[in-house]
């Protein structure tokens, strides 16, 4: 009777101590979320999401958010049993976008004892500033979208130890040379010409590059000059002026926030608005340009940034029949119950959806690696190798695909910024009058983004990459 | 310049100012040639509205700096935190009875006490006025509605700036008097870091649209007020397009100009601070208050970041960037002369100018970023002192 006893209290301890372990066949988390089945019980462990980047500077408005994104990520990946039941946790440092700022905070991270496994970086000038310093230390770094020179080195040809979890600028121009050539909507004509207008900086240079204007002359689409302006200048209407002087008819920005807002609010002053069209970087659809365009109303009654085109390599949050999206937009509900001063209209922007995205990831990759050398064993390096075999969707939002060399993701649609209609289901234009919400003592309308195209691989812009025109 | 003929001292000088004068006609001369007069015409308005808010910057520069001799760096700081403090107020329906009492109450704890505390307790007479002031403030403060949102703003707003520029003085200046001054602008720079830091703490960093110079839109919604075009494409080969709400900044920033000039000129504190700023020591032994002159001194400068911090706001957006647009007014500063109010207003126009017509004639924003400094340096190289600035012989 004892022994009977006895070994049901070890199947009842087995059981209480093995569920967390079983239950990373995703029990608690829903069925479109596929992660790889784990293979060790990582209950008692901890995996940190170290991060750092500009938190108080120029990006500020952008990398808000992701840090709220990536709490409530955190949250409810550890309420549904963490990575093989270790728990995540973040811990980042704010680098004001100073340069040497970056510097000191990896040499401090990098020395840290254990060396970490795997970062995360926001900007470009970052990834361009540690590319060769993170190759040294073996600490593979995710990156939210980057520059050639930070992937792929100087040459274009010498992939890194840092991945973009969306394409490459370089990229993304492509993509919309692309659009504007084919013209599937019959809004371009022939004869296109592009004004790029960006921030300075490695980031607002990112996209400005010989390929691109080569591949989009190939593709019907010239370049009619680039200016560029500090994200504290008061006024760009001389750069804008020149780029229409010298025959653009597409104003393209590659920068964020105040930048795609300025560039637009600029257009509707000078009158230009029926002379050329705008479009941006991913970061141009997010949710602050579509607030801060709300200041200029055009002439077709509507805010300076509607008709905005720009890329959007994952899934948005109006896309609520994507499960991913649905599953984001119920958590940022409820957190906004209870934390509503940090879940603000602006914080539904890129940045949190990047940041489940990364959670979703880092637990793909963790498991994955675990699986393979053991988690005690993991080191950055066999972190890089399981991340170069990647194939991985997180939360269905975006495709993850490092294979053959690649650094950054190739999947990217154009989708249109424009705001929603009084009948809560279309895009408000000059017939159909927007809906109008208040929010706190501010009347608002609601910003929203429309895929115009289906997920398509981007081309490849790279010097030397596999559709850059010949000579 | 048959002065500088006479004096062999000067000739060099004048040979440098021709041959930069000739230099940028050379250069520059076919590049304007070849823009279009509207574009001409335009850039000069926008560098003069520009401009002007960048004098108004300058002017705070320039008050501390007479009165103290010290360098403020944390201006910028000083511009962003009062120009939040004011969109608080302004948005803000309804403020909270104890917070609009503590508020007030430390605001004029802090201006009445600038001469310390003990010295209040000696002046009965201060007390009272102290306590009409504040519940007359906190009264002011929580008028409910959307209608007083400019009073609220305005008063709000004035309070948060003078608190601020006190508390400056008070607490991180004051303990250093008598210390080499190097000391002192450090501690600006210490300041200007812990500023940045508060706002992103208290108002995060979104940029917030600052609806000031409004007009409501057909759908209802209030919005920035739309530009004026005028129609001189006959005349000048295109139209012209001025931005009211620039327009209406630049206005705000000469009046306020004006107001400070004047206040300087005729009133005896303003003289007091002039005479303090020629010589701490001096004004001191013929009775100025010397210590509540540097108070007061950072109570206005703080209020004209204030200001420059609404305008620039209303013409823009406020965010935490906006503390960065006090570096387009130290070239201002330094170019009119580091102890001149007429020169800070000479001085951030004509960087300004520079900024817009370098956009104009350069393509990219290497003119945007150099000319003012190129400008500044050239202008220094033959008049060290600045173009208003006091020459200053120190005999060794």
């Amino acid at each position: 009777m004892k022994k009977a006893q006895f070994l049901l209290m070890l199947v009842l301890l087995v059981g209480v101590f093995a569920a967390p372990a079983l239950a990373q066949d995703d029990a608690g988390f829903p069925d479109f979320i596929q992660h790889t089945e784990c293979e060790e019980d990582l209950t008692g462990q901890n995996i940190e999401i170290l991060h750092f980047g500009d938190l108080s500077g120029s990006y500020a408005f952008i990398t808000q958010p992701l840090l709220v994104g990536l709490e409530d990520a955190i949250n409810y990946y550890n309420s549904n049993g963490g990575v093989c039941g270790a728990t995540l946790s973040q811990r980042f440092d704010d680098t004001a976008g100073v340069p040497d700022q970056v510097v000191a905070t990896y040499d401090r991270f990098s020395t840290e004892d254990p060396k970490p496994q795997l970062l995360v970086l926001y900007a470009s000038g970052d990834a361009e500033a540690l590319r060769d310093r993170v190759a040294e230390d073996e600490i593979p770094v995710l990156i939210s979208a980057g520059s050639v020179p930070g992937l792929y080195g100087d040459d274009g040809a010498t992939p890194g130890w840092i991945f973009a979890t969306n394409p490459l600028y370089t990229d993304q121009l492509g993509s919309f040379c692309d659009f504007v050539g084919n013209d599937p909507m019959g809004v371009f004509g022939e004869g296109q010409s592009i004004g790029y207008i960006s921030w300075e900086g490695a980031f607002g240079r990112a996209a400005d590059t010989e390929e691109v204007w080569s591949y989009c002359e190939s593709v019907g689409v010239s370049h009619a000059g680039s200016e560029f302006f500090l994200p504290t200048t008061q006024d760009i209407s001389a750069q804008v002026q020149n780029l229409v002087d010298a025959g653009a008819t597409i104003l393209y920005t590659n920068s964020l926030a105040t930048g795609p807002a300025l560039v637009a609010a600029t257009v509707v002053n000078l009158g230009l608005e029926d002379q050329v069209v705008l479009a941006g970087v991913n970061w141009a659809l997010d949710t602050s340009v579509g607030l801060l365009g709300q200041a200029t109303f055009g002439s077709d009654g509507l805010p300076s940034t509607d008709g905005l085109f720009g890329s959007a390599p994952f899934y948005w949050w109006t896309e609520t029949d994507q499960p991913g999206i649905a599953l984001i937009r119920e958590q940022f509900d409820a957190a906004a119950e209870t934390a509503p001063e940090s879940h603000t209209p602006t914080t539904q922007n890129i940045a949190y959806l990047l940041g489940w995205q990364t959670v979703d990831l880092y637990t793909e990759i963790y498991i994955q690696t675990a699986n393979r050398v053991g988690f005690e064993n993991i080191t950055g390096a066999d972190i890089k190798e399981t991340i170069e075999g990647l194939d991985y969707s997180p939360l269905g939002l975006t495709t993850i695909n490092f294979q053959e060399g690649r650094r950054s993701t190739s999947a990217n649609r154009i989708a249109m910024m424009g705001y929603l209609a009084e009948d809560g289901a279309s895009m408000a234009d000059a017939e159909n009058p927007p809906m109008v919400v208040t929010v706190g003592e501010r009347q608002l309308l609601v910003p929203i983004n429309v895929a115009l195209t289906d997920f398509v691989d981007a081309p490849d812009l790279r010097p030397g990459g596999a559709d850059v025109p010949e000579g | 310049m048959t002065a500088a003929l006479r004096d062999p001292r000067k000739l060099p000088s004048l040979i440098a100012t021709v041959a930069v004068i000739v230099i940028a006609l050379v250069w520059l001369g076919p590049l304007i040639a070849s823009s279009a007069p509207n574009r001409l015409v335009q850039s000069g308005i926008t560098g003069l509205l520009v401009g002007g808010v960048y004098s108004l910057v300058a002017l705070g520069i320039v008050v501390i700096n007479k009165a103290s001799g010290v360098f403020n760096f944390a201006h910028g700081g000083m511009m962003m935190v009062a120009g939040f403090i004011f969109f608080s107020f302004f948005t803000t329906s309804n403020i909270a009875l104890p917070f609009a009492l503590i508020y007030s109450l430390v605001t004029v704890g802090l201006a009445v006490s600038i001469f310390g505390w003990r010295n209040l307790l000696r002046q009965p007479s201060l007390i009272v006025i102290g306590v009409v002031a504040v519940i007359a403030l906190t009264f002011v403060l929580t008028l409910p509605g959307p209608n007083y949102k400019w009073i609220r703003g305005i008063v709000g707003g004035a309070m948060g700036a003078a608190l601020l520029g006190l508390a400056v003085e008070r607490f991180t200046i004051r303990p250093l008097i008598g210390q080499p001054l190097f000391a002192s602008v450090m501690m600006t720079l210490a300041v200007s870091l812990i500023l940045n830091g508060t706002t992103q703490l208290i108002w995060g960093s979104q940029p917030q649209t600052l609806l000031i110079f409004s007009e409501v839109n057909p759908i209802g919604i209030e919005v920035k007020a739309s530009p004026l075009r005028f129609d001189t494409a006959e005349l000048l080969g295109g139209n012209i397009s001025v931005e009211r709400t620039r327009l209406y900044a630049f206005g705000l920033s000469l009046v306020a100009f004006l107001a400070f000039w004047l206040f300087f000129r005729y009133t005896s504190v303003g003289l007091a601070m002039r005479a303090t700023s020629e010589n701490q020591m001096l004004a001191q032994s013929v009775g100025l208050r010397v210590r509540m002159i540097l108070a007061i001194a950072w109570a206005i400068a703080a209020l004209l970041a204030g200001v420059a911090g609404v305008l620039h706001g209303g013409a823009t957006n406020l965010d935490t960037n906006m503390q960065y647009l006090a570096l387009r007014a130290f070239p201002a500063v330094l170019l009119g002369g580091i102890e001149s109010i007429g020169g800070a207003l000479i001085g951030g126009l004509a960087i300004g100018l520079t900024e817009e017509y370098s956009k104009l004639l350069f393509s990219g924003d290497i003119g945007e970023q150099l000319a003012p400094y190129i400008v500044l340096m050239v202008v220094l190289v033959l008049r060290p002192e600045g173009l208003f600035g006091q020459k200053r012989i120190d005999r060794i």
